[in-house]
């Protein structure tokens, strides 16, 4: 397939101006700005069928639709840089190697919605990044792509990075916009949603790095060429970060839709040792484990749910046959853990509880009863207050229903047998 | 940096003009103050609480909320490692064992030459690496844990 959203990276320089001017850059924009309105431009997104890539899948132009409605001023377009789901590494690639797509994407999106500002929510983990987003920004200045009357036109929009200082859960767009106000990152109650009551309350729009990469693509070529791309329903091409226990880990950009199996043997070049595959979380730390036999399922939004998990950011984690499950999910719990605010009960106890059987469990300790205890708390953190206590459970629940045999033999052989000593 | 030159840091950051709200000036102000103190202390947040009118409490809960902020003292180099799903699967127990073996400290804690912080981290994005460990703001992917003398090395270790 041809390369899309990694067109730019293997091309020397491809973060600097030059370089993605050459290649056609910032072309979109200047099309949306000259030839089409703001509402032509929110048509084209909607026709495309792109949805979030952040982990929501929430269709673009429709979150468009709705903060280009809002009549408050001034209105905020913010970049959700915040990269923090475990093992999720393709919006660094982006930031890294193509910023000047993610801001072509965010002049397009601000344009088509009427923001004034823009923010990009950069994780702190990423401190070349912050260099590289601001010199990229600098150069769009110095090009006239940023600024007041951009190009000569009616449309002003000034752009800054916002570095946040570690915490997943400023992933969640509200508790990134609570952040942004220099806050603790602890989620609001929705509605209202951040498009008409986001930073300071006012519209505020908040699109993941790679949503907003694909803008420029969509604009220049059209929505229907973009809804012809992979599956029908969730189409687009994909970035799908790749790692664990495999040959080639990586980012892969594939159509929406590509088989799991074909992305962990074919691309990323199957299991170390030419192991045996034993179980897969499909979209990052927060989706529930498939096992070995699953693996045919097509990579989207709606062929996952319907399979019991989730896309989430797409990331791809491989264990193989010499891994143990048990000792991978107290590993992802203890993260959610370490993440949760703390602000609601479920999900500040619920956490702290599972990891605390899983130890017990891993450390030979565990009793059969565990196991109900284990999905009962699961069950009850569904009723967290945000999306990260909801999903938090999803690795253990997923791996005792699937993988009981192997938290039994925990319990039985009182240790674990992946252990040595 | 002293707390007199801080503030004045923190005054330029307000005249920069990028936030519409004081409050928001208050994780940059408190970057500011990570990267230039051994700690985030109370005086520190005593003047970002003065420059901007946040209460003090707001700014405190907000230091102590990220994990990349330090109200306790770190070392000159903060050394970490990440433990998370794919460098776990690919070893970096053993590397955070190692470190703590060669620099004489347990996680979390300084080493008394005020050099090096070792800290276990959640991911940092650099799962194609693993296991990954920075130190400060440089990376080391596909860490081997032979390679860990080399790497503290570079930053003054003087152990062998």
């Amino acid at each position: 397939m041809e390369k899309l959203l990694l067109r730019n990276v293997e091309k020397e320089n491809s973060h600097t101006i030059e370089v993605y001017l050459k290649g056609g850059g910032y072309r979109a924009f200047q099309k949306a700005l000259k030839e089409m309105s703001p509402e032509d431009v929110v048509e084209e997104v909607k026709l495309s069928g792109l949805r979030g890539r952040g982990g929501a899948g929430f269709p673009t132009g429709l979150k468009w639709e709705f903060a280009a409605a809002d009549i408050k001023e001034p209105k905020f377009f913010v970049c959700n840089a915040d990269e923090g789901e475990p093992c999720t590494f393709k919006d660094r690639v982006i930031i890294e190697k193509d910023p000047h797509a993610l801001i072509e994407g965010m002049l397009i999106g601000a344009y088509a919605t009427g923001c004034r500002y823009g923010y990009i929510y950069l994780r702190g983990e990423y401190p070349i990044g912050r260099k590289i987003l601001e010199r990229a920004i600098s150069e769009a200045y110095q090009k006239g792509f940023l600024g007041e009357n951009i190009l000569g036109s009616d449309f002003s929009f000034d752009l800054y990075v916002h570095s946040g200082a570690g915490a997943y859960i400023c992933g969640e767009e509200t508790a990134l916009i609570e952040s942004m106000e220099g806050k603790r990152g602890e989620p609001r109650i929705k509605p209202p949603f951040p498009v008409n009551a986001g930073y300071l309350w006012k519209p505020t729009v908040v699109n993941n790095v790679e949503t907003l990469a694909n803008i420029p693509l969509i604009i220049e070529r059209g929505g229907k060429w973009y809804s012809q791309i992979g599956s029908p329903d969730c189409p687009g091409p994909k970035l799908f970060p790749v790692s664990g226990k495999v040959k080639r880990p990586g980012v892969y950009e594939l159509p929406m839709g590509t088989k799991l199996e074909e992305i962990i043997f074919e691309h990323a070049g199957g299991i170390v040792k030419d192991r045996k595959l034993k179980a897969v979380f499909p979209g990052g730390a927060s989706s529930s484990v498939l096992t070995s036999e699953e693996i045919s399922v097509p990579m989207d939004f709606p062929s996952l749910a319907k399979a019991g998990t989730m896309l989430g950011s797409g990331a791809i984690m491989v264990l193989d046959e010499t891994d143990c499950i048990v000792n991978a999910a107290l590993r992802l719990i203890k993260f959610f853990r370490h993440e949760s605010c703390g602000k609601c009960t479920p999900c500040r106890e619920g956490t702290d509880w599972l990891v605390r059987i899983l130890e017990r469990i891993e450390g030979g300790r565990g009793v059969e009863e565990d196991l109900e205890v284990v999905l009962s708390v699961c069950e009850t953190m569904e009723n967290s207050f945000c999306g990260l206590g909801m999903a938090a459970h999803n690795p253990v629940g997923s791996t005792v229903r699937k993988f009981k045999e192997e938290y039994l033999a925990h319990i039985k052989g009182g240790k674990c047998p992946f252990r040595s000593s | 940096m002293t707390y007199d030159e801080f503030r004045e840091e923190v005054r330029k950051l307000k005249e920069e003009g990028k936030y519409p709200s004081l409050k928001s000036y208050t994780l940059p102000a408190l970057w500011i103050a990570e990267k230039n103190f051994p700690c985030i202390d109370h005086e520190v947040m005593r003047i970002i609480s003065s420059e901007l009118g946040v209460p003090l409490v707001e700014v405190e809960e907000a230091a102590r909320f990220y994990a990349m902020f330090h109200t306790e003292r770190k070392g000159k180099y903060v050394i970490r490692v990440c433990t998370n799903l794919s460098c776990m699967l690919n070893g970096s127990y053993s590397l955070l064992e190692e470190l703590e073996r060669l620099l004489g400290v347990k996680v979390g804690e300084t080493t008394k030459d005020g050099l090096f912080t070792l800290e276990e981290y959640e991911c940092m994005g650099l799962c194609d690496g693993a296991p990954a460990i920075t130190v400060n703001e440089e990376r080391f992917l596909k860490v081997k844990k032979e390679e860990l003398p080399t790497i503290l090395k570079k930053f003054g270790w003087k152990g062998d």
